[in-house]
């Protein structure tokens, strides 16, 4: 087939596909709902919620995990562009992650040694591991989707924002619930989930992004 | 907004003139990163690839934002498409994205390559779709006229051709690898 001819035919096919934003926000609007539906059926609001917002260590947990979600989001929106690549910038990323880090040091400093045993491990590690997981399924797989009708040009990349910013979601959703204030805590085992989730979603990413 | 971009926007909201325009208007340029990229494997071959690159414009036109500069994202699909087009035939280039500006546009010539790929794949569609886009691209028949021959609403023309360049997209990303 000559160039031109398929020129020709192309330029026949009128319809193009909606922008991208079109399907993530109301995809990404739904998954969370229903993450935070979920925590408050099966686990729960904690009962003084409110009453914790205005404790400086409890409060993080929303700030940094929403942190996280925002700027994996912003990300992923940036690099289903296929020129994303060369304008994304990961830095911003470092800073929720940084400042995580200093209110971990902080925490252990802050807390007697004989109580930091008792702050990391907490009550609910076990349930925090488990249930942030779970929750990021809908919101990694709305981004994820998303980005599939996009067109990266790095799809591991791009499935990396996607698990961040997925995974920080569902971490804030969860928070809702979770009733350990420890950075000692919520620094260790969020992180690890958080980590855990977007690992996956970077090798997820890599193999069904590319086109 | 430049030349290309009120192309380009044009033909998304549905314009298929200044879709042709701005497609005729890319594929020298194009046919130029594609030869420098890789001139060495032949004409055709370049040809081939050039079409791979057209197509993957025309299926990821969304993703382009009115009033973004065109370049910078024309050439980044180019380059990821050279990238993986070589790739695939077991070739490897190096596309640095900054070299693109330097490129010079290549005109097919007098008597333009047949490419071969391209019409293998629509070969791999169904009967009616592959039909449909040899009458709209070769024979030159209107949208209109394709779906009296083919006893279809001029909608479901539109619908079906559509689809058979997804189609084409994916067999073309099967049979490669």
């Amino acid at each position: 087939m000559k160039t031109e001819n398929l020129i020709v035919a192309l330029a026949a096919d009128s319809r193009t596909e909606p922008p991208l934003r079109a399907f993530l926000w109301p995809a990404l609007a739904l998954a969370l709902a229903m993450a935070v539906l979920v925590v408050l059926v099966s686990l729960g609001f904690r009962d003084d919620l409110l009453a914790s917002l205005g404790e400086p260590f409890s409060v993080m947990r929303f700030v940094l995990t929403a942190a996280l979600g925002v700027l994996g989001v912003r990300l992923a929106l940036v690099l289903a562009r296929p020129e994303g690549r060369s304008l994304a910038r990961l830095w911003p990323v470092a800073l929720p992650v940084l400042a995580a880090l200093g209110l971990l040091v902080w925490a252990y400093v802050s807390t007697p040694a004989e109580g930091r045993q008792m702050a990391l491990v907490g009550k609910t590690m076990t349930t925090c591991l488990v249930m942030i997981p779970l929750l990021s399924v809908l919101p990694v797989a709305a981004i994820l989707m998303s980005l599939h009708k996009g067109a990266t040009t790095t799809p591991a990349l791009a499935g990396f924002a996607a698990g961040l910013g997925g995974s920080g979601l569902a971490a804030m959703a969860y928070a809702m619930h979770c009733i350990e204030d420890s950075p000692l805590f919520y620094v260790t085992w969020y992180g690890l989930a958080i980590a855990g989730v977007t690992l996956v979603s970077t090798l997820i990413g890599a193999r069904i992004l590319r086109w | 907004m430049d030349d290309w971009g009120t192309l380009l926007a044009e033909a998304n909201s549905g314009d298929s003139r200044a879709y042709a325009a701005f497609l005729r208007t890319i594929t020298p340029v194009l046919r130029g990163v594609v030869r420098a990229k890789a001139g060495g494997l032949g004409e055709a071959i370049c040809e081939d690839v050039l079409q791979e690159v057209l197509l993957a414009v025309h299926l990821k036109r969304h993703t382009w934002q009115v009033g973004a500069p065109v370049r910078p994202w024309l050439y980044a699909i180019a380059r990821y498409k050279v990238v993986d087009a070589f790739r695939s035939r077991g070739g490897k280039v190096e596309v640095p994205i900054e070299d693109f500006d330097e490129i010079l546009a290549a005109e097919a010539g007098p008597d333009p390559t047949e490419a071969a790929d391209m019409a293998k794949m629509i070969g791999l569609l169904d009967d009616r779709s592959g039909r449909l886009v040899r009458m709209i691209g070769i024979e030159g028949s209107s949208v209109a006229e394709a779906g009296q021959a083919l006893n279809m609403t001029e909608g479901a023309v539109r619908v079906a051709l559509h689809r058979a360049f997804k189609t084409l997209a994916a067999l073309r990303e099967r049979h490669l690898k």
